[in-house]
């Protein structure tokens, strides 16, 4: 599994949120800076890596993707081990999309690791002129629960880099920091020479 | 007229943009669905309906002798249907594993289903949930998947085109059909393959089929029902292959994480055209064990060897390599070989047993079923087996009947259509009449210049060869073929244009 580029962390991100908010897009904006008007339904999980430079390391991104419709959360609790990181997308457009997001952070804490770094992401800033959820209002409510927040447009690419890169920086900090116990965040750490010595090496899958 | 918004644009392959379409009616004449968005002829569109071309690596090319003499097969087929799927399964069969011919594939797949049966006995249901309005929370995830299912082919690539008011039509159709089920988005792509071999009513009685006899509960709330096939399929692995198997335990890499999308989709979003029509073909002949099969050859050839598990150290990388399957496995011969002649057999029997098995431990670590689905038939003959057909359910009704003024009156006359390959057109013991080929194959005298196609002239000064594909006596193409005249003999004599010879016939073909 040699690639050229060693590094020193790998992240998992899951994204979640309803079924047509852009989550496909916005992991395709970010890992291939692609973008299709007409990309496929998203049944079962996509996933999709990139590798990005954080304060002089380099941390492989994982970036997972599944379906949104209600009834595949019956099946997400694979989806979720492991991942460190989430971006919980609502569509600005589509105020039933934000309503819904109290539902996923409950999903997403019954099935994640408890520390999982989580951002509240309104997409589809593009479509301003059809905008039914107020920045303000969300970005109040990100407050209140403690996620970060921005809203973002898969399509343009405005603020795509910035939220995952944040979200990533964020896990980077908390894994570095000792603030979480442990083992307790899934990173894998390889090339530990590289990273602190205490780093533990763990595959990123474990159950924690 | 409609207009189109960008005009003509270069595309790529990746990002489609799409056009307002929604002022552009279906009276416009703008031509076909790919052109509206844009497409310009340099776009080619392969012969399964795909733009790009894609698809077309890896086809098995049959020649056009063999898919005649195979056509006439199965019309003969269609015409005795209870008869073949009682008394000869078993060369039913085969014939689906050779591949269905192209040009009966759409009928064939809506009798294997039981679709046909189903139609015929709930005449008018379909339009009356047509025209019902739907409820609004379904209707809205459908509208967001219409654009997202295979954009790429010319039916499904136009917003608001036919193709995507069809999908629409089924699926909307299905939720008021079984309002307790809904719409399950994995639907779509079944549908929307139906959709290319069929018209909305014979695609919606398929998937229903589908849904309920060959994937009960697949895409029912919960989704107990994939998961439970996932487990079924890992444990069968083991057998099959014991070293895939303890890498995937190993690195914990749930079934769910893979199969998926396989199987909720019957692998119509994995492999290339040509062989998702080989796999359904099978499929819908034989059932679901048909689906495991086709996941344990994939899992077994990209897992399957020491040497390719050197190249997957984490569950990361085992994914990766499972989404992208070389194509030289998904190759359409190479897959319906290794499909037909598994060297670990796996039955409808061992799928039960491991429904079974798989079936409590379930219970036991996670209670009992949330939804109990009916049970899942193995295929075509139990379908028919079940819901046993009348007579007259199996009776085909031609859409396309050729007007040609005769002086007998045995001749019925009927409406002449635009010819399209899903509406093709029967009669019953008609008289042989005398018609100009117009197609011949090469090497057969072409027509006289003014014969246009649609109407042939109601006497023939020339015999022209035709193609030996109708049989003598029972079937008859009129907009198409025409039975040989009896004194003729330019072409070549084969037995295979007697339908009575096709029971007992030996198989002359042998392409896979």
């Amino acid at each position: 599994m040699g690639s050229d580029d060693g590094y020193n962390f790998v992240f998992k991100v899951v994204l979640i949120g309803e079924s047509g908010v852009g989550k496909s897009n916005l992991l395709s904006r970010f890992t291939k800076n692609e973008f299709s008007h007409d990309s496929r339904t998203t049944i079962g999980v996509e996933f999709s890596t990139r590798t990005v430079q954080l304060s002089g390391f380099t941390i492989k991104a994982q970036i997972w993707d599944t379906a949104g419709l209600e009834r595949y959360r019956a099946i997400t609790s694979a989806y979720y081990r492991g991942a460190v990181g989430a971006l919980l997308v609502y569509d600005i457009t589509k105020h039933l999309t934000y309503e819904s997001v109290e539902r996923w952070l409950k999903e997403l804490y019954e099935h994640a690791d408890p520390h999982i770094v989580v951002m509240l992401v309104g997409n589809k800033t593009d479509l301003e002129s059809e905008r039914s959820v107020p920045t303000d209002e969300a970005k109040e409510f990100a407050a209140n629960k403690g996620l970060f927040f921005l809203e973002t447009s898969a399509l343009d690419s405005t603020n795509v880099e910035a939220a995952f890169n944040i979200v990533l920086a964020e896990i980077h900090r908390k894994v570095s920091s000792k603030e979480v116990i442990r083992g307790s965040i899934g990173a894998v750490s390889l090339n530990s020479s590289r990273a602190e010595s205490t780093e533990e090496n763990k595959p990123c899958c474990r159950n924690i | 007229m409609a207009k189109i918004g960008n005009g003509r644009q270069s595309v790529d392959t990746r990002s489609i943009r799409t056009i307002n379409s929604s002022h552009i009616d279906d009276e416009s004449s703008l031509g076909s669905d790919s052109e509206i968005n844009g497409f310009t002829s340099d776009r080619r569109t392969d012969k399964y309906g795909f733009i790009g071309g894609a698809q077309q690596l890896g086809a098995t090319d049959v020649p056009p002798e063999v898919l005649r003499h195979r056509e006439v097969k199965w019309l003969d087929m269609l015409n005795h249907w209870d008869k073949w799927m009682i008394k000869r399964f078993d060369k039913v069969r085969l014939r689906c594993q050779k591949g269905i011919p192209p040009a009966l594939r759409g009928r064939a797949w809506l009798y294997l289903s039981g679709g046909k049966v189903k139609k015929e006995q709930n005449q008018g249901k379909f339009q009356e949930l047509d025209s019902q309005s739907g409820d609004p929370k379904w209707l809205d995830v459908i509208e967001k998947d219409l654009h997202r299912q295979f954009p790429f082919h010319e039916m499904f690539v136009s917003r608001g085109g036919h193709g995507q008011q069809d999908l629409f039509r089924v699926l909307k159709a299905y939720t008021l059909y079984r309002p307790e089920e809904g719409y399950c988005q994995a639907q779509a792509p079944i549908a929307a393959v139906l959709l290319m071999h069929m018209p909305a009513e014979d695609a919606f009685w398929g998937l229903v089929q589908i849904c309920e006899k060959y994937l009960p509960g697949y895409y029912s709330p919960g989704l107990e029902a994939i998961q439970l096939d996932g487990e079924i399929l890992f444990a069968l692995l083991r057998r099959v292959s014991p070293l895939a198997f303890r890498h995937l335990e190993k690195h914990k890499i749930d079934p769910i994480l893979y199969m998926t999308e396989w199987f909720m989709c019957a692998f119509s979003r994995t492999l290339p055209w040509s062989s998702v029509l080989r796999v359904w073909d099978m499929f819908l002949c034989d059932g679901v064990k048909i689906i495991f099969r086709v996941g344990l050859v994939l899992l077994k050839c990209m897992l399957g060897t020491r040497e390719k598990l050197k190249a997957c150290q984490g569950q990361y990388e085992t994914m990766e390599l499972l989404r992208a399957i070389e194509p030289r496995y998904m190759q359409e011969g190479f897959l319906v070989r290794e499909v037909r002649i598994l060297e670990v057999p796996v039955t409808s029997r061992d799928v039960e047993k491991e429904h079974h098995t798989q079936l409590k431990r379930w219970r036991k670590t996670r209670g009992e079923l949330n939804l109990k689905p009916p049970p899942r038939m193995h295929g075509a003959r139990l379908v028919l087996l079940a819901d046993p057909p009348r007579r007259q359910d199996l009776k085909q009704n031609p859409t396309i009947v050729l007007e040609v003024p005769q002086p007998t009156s045995q001749l019925k006359k009927g409406k002449e259509e635009k010819q399209s390959m899903k509406k093709k057109s029967k009669k019953k013991s008609q008289p042989i009449m005398e018609v100009p080929n117009p197609y011949p194959l090469p090497n057969e005298h072409s027509p006289p210049p003014s014969d246009p196609p649609a109407m042939p002239p109601v006497t023939s000064k020339t015999p022209e060869t035709v193609p030996q594909t109708v049989p003598q006596t029972e079937t008859l193409s009129p907009h198409q073929h025409c039975a040989p005249p009896t004194d003729l003999a330019p072409a070549k004599d084969s037995p295979h244009q007697q339908s009575t010879q096709s029971l007992s016939s030996t198989e002359l073909d042998t392409y896979l």
